[in-house]
């Protein structure tokens, strides 16, 4: 990606916040959440036009963490949360976080239908393999045979492909990134946030405790930008699918597929073309004489 | 008791489903009501797209009526299923009308019709549509001619109706009104008109019938509503219809979702960013939602749903009518937070406390649940105007201060319990909506201190709220020495039924105590009844009297006197005048 020494509006101490960390030490989130204040500064967003929309999970637990105006919902509904709230006021930038616990286990539907309506947010995933917070169950995406708290003999479910998935879906826009390089992440999401409907984020997360298997060094030595490929074209669906698939060996990074074409969630709503005002600015008393007249 | 009510004519059309009963019913109903009659129109019907047994039952009366008869004066029959469904329900020299050739009754049938003295008569509708150049399916049409000539209203106002409903169908506009014409020049051997009330009223030619839903679609439009989400569920689905079919007019955003958990979900988004949504579901849907009430309530979002009851548990009668989950709404979610239930009864009602509901819900910062029904959402009603607009109150922070606001003021524990509230992006003032326990930015704390600073005055609302909340109404006699409690749809029927009451028992003064704000529940009108002596007596659409319990348990007083009816149907007027005879007769208890 993109080198980003750019000088921005506001700055990204902007986004500091006095609440201690509560992560464990070397915990990818640590870089996210580097990588989500340098991506929102470069975007030239303040803190006082972002919405960050916190899952539950370790993820959530950085709501009070970092600046912006902030929501921390319930397991696995945050991104109708977030939907709602964006398409209320495209004026405020709204990013939603979630885990692979909640996003792909408890809340799996809204992720596919927050896809199809193509609305106007980012969603970041936040996928370390496990439930962290409730102490390394096995999450939809971890591995088979993995032996997780909740499994001592491995799980024997097979797991979810997130991007696999996605991709499955023809969204607008769908990233792959990873918590150790936070260059690499800001990028990402400076482009995620450029799009106007849905960006889809898969962060592959290392997680010190519960996650032996794949830390951090397994997924730096396995990553690519596909930026490297030299000649890939982010309009190729089949292409992306293509370089999406291999999670054990050459994993693919970076933004994989980009349909510039796609109508946002706003550009298809038929009544509300022409409108310059957002729903936020719009609530007053209206007559309804001209309802009752359909009605007599 | 078996005392006919007076003044009251009832026409009950019958058929399958996709037979286009409730397209017959709404017709004869606008007719009636152009020619000046009050109306009220009930529907029953199955969960069936095809088949089964439905109704569509017309109350005629000299006055304003908002409830239904549990006998018909007239029966009109398009299928055989619908004849022995509703036969029994036939009143004393009722009269029934059908187009089933070779119609054979069963033992039990006949005796009612001869006891009854029932004349039946056949028409060969199907025969008579196609000789006036219609399809068989217009048979429906032809009974509406013969109707509604037999109910004495004029062919102008009969056409004039037919071109309103048939308006996006001008293809098939002429054959139907040849159907019509056909039908209201067939001569009927047996059957004789109906003696209808003798007064009518010109002024119902400019009157509504509305359904409740209606009714809640036009008050959201009134109360600034911008997005409406819901999820298809019987009886709260014709309330997405509507707002989706005006929303070319309103701009709102109208928006089916996926699964009642994201409706509810993105109605609090939408809140929280600093619009006014609306979500409305049944109670399998709000099941689902309830752990997000209790989100909206500890984030001190407002948020309102209209919760339209129906007989449950499970999926229960998803066509019928019941009120089962008062309990649902008070009890909703897990945790302990303040809350508002408000329950509508008729149009008016409607219309006022969807309104009313966001002005204490954003005053509040709570949710409110606005129960309703089957009976009220899909019943249609004839009102002559809607209740003023209320004023949109929202209690923001100002524009001028909102430079000067800390984070921590949005959760600050003032002494109501209600702190400062603004958006997204109106203020430098960024704070967290922490569903987590919080301090007063919205940061986590698990302190005990602040934990229970924030835990008292998120319940501190409860409080103020209750004393801002009407006490409940009293219609009727003034001291009463008999005094019916209840809520919802009941009050129809009561209300329709106390003229008769009085009539019935001179020596008695009847009044109806009608709960509109449920929760947190008002009770010194209540206890002030009890203890001038009256009889008072619970009346519930459910089988454990859940008002009553939630009476009890804020007065101690008991209501031994109990009518309860959980068969899907509502209380018809014939229920309430039998079940208050039987108190009285029993003395006092």
């Amino acid at each position: 990606m993109s080198s980003h020494d750019c000088h921005c509006q506001p700055a990204v101490h902007d986004y500091f916040s006095q609440n201690l960390y509560t992560w464990c030490t070397n915990c990818g989130n640590y870089g996210i959440h580097a990588a989500v204040k340098r991506a929102l500064t470069c975007a030239n967003i303040k803190p006082d036009q972002a919405l960050l929309c916190f899952d539950i999970g370790c993820n959530g637990n950085g709501s009070d963490k970092i600046d912006g105006y902030r929501f921390h919902g319930l397991h696995g509904r945050i991104i109708p949360f977030a939907c709602g709230a964006a398409v209320a006021n495209r004026r405020v930038k709204v990013l939603a976080f979630g885990g692979d616990g909640g996003t792909l286990g408890e809340g799996l539907n809204h992720l596919l239908h927050a896809v199809r309506g193509n609305y106007n947010m980012t969603f970041i995933l936040h996928n370390n393999l496990n439930y962290g917070l409730t102490q390394g169950q096995a999450s939809p995406t971890t591995k088979p045979g993995m032996k997780m708290n909740s499994s001592p003999d491995g799980i024997t479910a097979d797991p979810i492909h997130p991007m696999r998935m996605i991709l499955g879906l023809e969204p607008s826009f769908a990233a792959r990134t990873f918590s150790g390089d936070v260059r690499h992440m800001t990028g990402v999401l400076e482009a995620a946030f450029a799009n106007p409907g849905f960006s889809f984020v898969e962060i592959l997360q290392s997680c010190p405790t519960y996650n032996k298997a794949t830390p951090h060094e397994w997924y730096q030595e396995r990553t690519f930008d596909v930026g490297t490929l030299g000649n890939y074209d982010s309009k190729n669906l089949v292409w992306a699918r293509e370089l999406a698939e291999d999670l054990e060996n050459k994993i693919a990074l970076g933004v994989l597929y980009h349909d510039l074409d796609k109508k946002s969630f706003h550009d298809r709503l038929a009544n509300r073309q022409g409108f310059t005002s957002e729903l936020v600015d719009e609530v007053s008393t209206r007559s309804v004489a001209d309802l009752l007249k359909i009605l007599q | 008791m078996s005392t006919p009510v007076y003044q009251r004519t009832v026409v009950k059309v019958a058929g399958e489903s996709g037979q286009g009963v409730n397209s017959v019913g709404e017709i004869v109903a606008k007719s009636l009501k152009e020619s000046g009659y009050n109306v009220f129109g009930y529907r029953e019907y199955p969960s069936l797209i095809k088949g089964g047994y439905s109704c569509y039952q017309i109350d005629i009366a000299d006055q304003a009526i908002k409830s239904s008869s549990a006998e018909a004066d007239l029966l009109v029959c398009l299928s055989r299923v619908s004849v022995h469904a509703y036969l029994k329900t036939i009143r004393q020299n009722g009269q029934l009308l059908h187009i089933l050739p070779k119609l054979e009754f069963s033992t039990e049938e006949k005796e009612i019709l001869a006891e009854r003295q029932i004349k039946v008569e056949y028409v060969d509708a199907g025969k008579i549509a196609l000789g006036a150049g219609g399809t068989g399916i217009m048979a429906n049409t032809v009974m509406i001619g013969i109707l509604l000539h037999l109910l004495g209203l004029s062919e102008q106002v009969v056409l004039r109706v037919l071109s309103e409903e048939f308006a996006r169908k001008p293809e098939v506009l002429a054959a139907n009104k040849a159907c019509v014409a056909a039908g209201r020049e067939y001569q009927l051997e047996s059957i004789t008109p109906p003696v209808m009330p003798t007064v009518t009223n010109p002024a119902l030619d400019d009157a509504y019938l509305l359904t409740g839903n209606h009714a809640l679609a036009l008050g959201a439009v009134a109360a600034g509503v911008r997005a409406y989400y819901a999820y298809p569920m019987t009886p709260a689905s014709s309330i997405l219809t509507y707002l989706a079919s005006w929303y070319h007019q309103t701009g709102m955003l109208v928006r089916q979702v996926d699964d009642e958990i994201s409706v509810a979900q993105m109605t609090i988004g939408s809140m929280f960013m600093g619009t006014r949504a609306l979500c409305a579901t049944s109670g399998g849907g709000f099941d689902l939602m309830t752990e997000s009430v209790s989100l909206a309530a500890m984030t001190e979002t407002p948020f309102v749903c209209i919760l339209g009851q129906r007989p449950g548990p499970a999926t229960g009668l998803p066509t019928w009518t019941a009120t089962g989950d008062l309990n649902l709404a008070v009890y909703s979610g897990h945790g302990e937070y303040s809350r508002c239930v408000v329950a509508a009864s008729d149009i008016e009602s409607c219309y006022d406390l969807v309104q009313r509901a966001f002005n204490i819900a954003e005053k509040y910062q709570i949710p409110v649940i606005l129960l309703t029904e089957k009976e009220i959402a899909e019943s249609l009603f004839c009102v002559t105007k809607l209740p003023d607009a209320v004023p949109i109150e929202r209690h923001l922070v100002e524009t001028a201060e909102l430079a000067q606001l800390k984070p921590s003021d949005r959760y600050k524990a003032t002494e109501t319990g209600v702190s400062p509230r603004w958006f997204p992006g109106t203020s430098p003032a960024t704070f967290d909506g922490n569903g987590d326990e919080h301090l007063a930015d919205g940061s986590l704390t698990e302190e005990s201190e602040p934990v229970k600073v924030m835990y008292e005055k998120r319940m501190r609302k409860q409080e103020v709220l209750l004393s801002e909340l009407p006490e409940p109404v009293l219609y009727g006699e003034k001291d009463p020495t008999l005094v019916l409690v209840g809520w919802g749809s009941v009050k129809n029927t009561v209300v329709d039924a106390l003229p008769h009451l009085a009539q019935h028992y001179p020596d008695q003064k009847i009044a109806y105590l009608h709960y509109e704000y449920v929760y947190p529940v008002r009770t010194e009108t209540l206890k002030k009844l009890a203890d001038s002596g009256a009889k008072m007596v619970l009346i519930e659409n459910n089988y454990t009297g859940q008002l009553g319990a939630l009476l009890t348990q804020h007065t101690g007083m008991l209501f031994p006197h109990r009518i309860l009816k959980y068969d899907g149907r509502p209380f018809f007027i014939e229920d309430v005048l039998q079940e208050v005879s039987k108190v009285i007769a029993g003395g006092t208890k």
